[in-house]
């Protein structure tokens, strides 16, 4: 149902259409750092340790093994990025790989008692693919 | 000869491919389809931690591959259309179906990311860089699919998805590199990372070519359908304005005559 439209018009049409589109990605980059805190997933324990944050924010280490105590609904182990390792209290859920020395995001906030206090976590695989390995041990633990 | 009986536009061709070349790509497509299931689903082993979860590597790579390529081609459709010297409706047309393409197999990519997100991160979906990138490609192309439908003058309207086409092109680069620039939930790029070194070997590695050669395969066939459905649609808006000027004529003298 559109009139052809007038030569200036077409145009200024398609440089608003441009112009919005362009708008939408610079929106959306901003959007992004400016969140820039939540850009970056996760902290380190290094990192979350040094800080002290008083808030909600996610935290990424590996599970030392052998730390897990589960007490009724809550779990406690020992996280770790090499450097340093703190204690973590999670109440809730577990995924299924949630495993000794596997790769984890922790999501809660820092305890009174210096343990974090986790109600989310979730499992960071890597990027390698290999089949089950046949060794002799089976697939123990 | 036309079934439909609808008149082509007579300065560009119909179709992309030459029939023959097209059964070709499609009979291939099939069987390599065919194959990627078998070997998919049976004949590659499990992942060591993930175990048949992993499968939908073979499903959620390929997808994001075709949404990478799908995005390129409707790029480099639309600087041909831009650039005056090859300037031409083929190009807006191949844009337009390529970007159609790249958002249904953007959608599974998601879709198919959350479903192995749940088992195997505990989650169906994270505010990490590399799934918002994701989500805004998505609507991205979504939002040029649907400039695409403002109606206007065909060369200045082609000139306005092209350039919307390059602006949301942006983005491919940005998904692609996340892992590498932000901290995310998502895997680093399993082969296609700085390195290029493959994290993925024998059997696995092998499943995972064939499903990428399986989609880029189903992926040409599918843009040169889209393509005449674009060239056929056109001729048939051609034919109903005629024949609505045809009317408008008719009544006009009608109208003289009461």
């Amino acid at each position: 149902m559109s009139a052809p439209a007038a030569r200036p018009r077409g145009r200024t049409r398609y440089v608003v259409a441009a112009l919005a589109c362009g708008g939408a990605v610079i929106a959306a980059t901003v959007l992004m750092f400016a969140l820039s805190g939540n850009v970056q997933y996760f902290r380190t324990v290094s990192e979350a340790v040094t800080s002290q944050d008083d808030g909600r924010f996610k935290l990424m280490g590996a599970v030392v093994p052998g730390s897990r105590r589960r007490t009724d609904d809550v779990v406690t182990f020992e996280l770790t990025d090499g450097k340093k390792t703190v204690t973590v209290r999670h109440s809730g859920d577990t995924p299924a790989l949630f495993e000794d020395g596997a790769p984890v995001v922790c999501e809660g906030r820092w305890g009174r008692d210096e343990a974090f206090a986790s109600d989310r976590i979730m499992i960071k695989h890597g990027e390698e693919y290999t089949p089950p390995k046949v060794d002799a041990g089976g697939q123990g633990g | 000869m036309n079934r439909l009986n609808i008149e082509e536009p007579t300065d560009t061709p119909g179709q992309l491919l030459a029939p023959g070349v097209r059964h070709a790509i499609g009979a291939v497509a099939l069987v390599a389809l065919a194959a990627l299931a078998l070997l998919g689903l049976w004949g590659a082993p499990p992942d060591d931690r993930q175990g048949e979860a992993m499968r939908l590597l073979y499903l959620h790579v390929p997808s994001a591959w075709l949404a990478y390529l799908a995005f390129f081609v409707t790029a480099v459709a639309s600087v041909l259309f831009l650039w005056r010297r090859t300037r031409s409706m083929v190009w807006d047309r191949v844009a337009g179906a390529s970007a159609e393409l790249g958002v249904i197999f953007t959608g599974l990519t998601l879709v198919v990311g959350a479903l192995w997100g749940r088992p195997i991160w505990g989650v169906w979906w994270a505010w990490d860089a590399r799934l918002v990138t994701t989500a805004v490609l998505f609507f991205l192309y979504l939002g040029y699919l649907s400039l695409r439908r403002i109606p206007g003058e065909p060369e200045a309207a082609g000139k306005r998805n092209a350039i919307a086409a390059l602006i949301a092109f942006v983005d491919v680069p940005i998904v692609h590199f996340s892992v590498e620039w932000w901290r995310t939930l998502h895997q680093k790029a399993t082969v296609f990372n700085p390195e290029l070194s493959a994290k993925i070997e024998g059997v696995q590695a092998l499943t995972l070519w064939i499903a990428v050669i399986a989609f880029t395969l189903l992926y040409l066939y599918l843009l040169d359908r889209r393509y005449r459905l674009a060239v056929l649609e056109e001729g048939q808006a051609e034919r109903e304005l005629e024949q609505a000027i045809r009317e408008r004529t008719g009544d006009a003298v009608a109208g003289v005559t009461p």
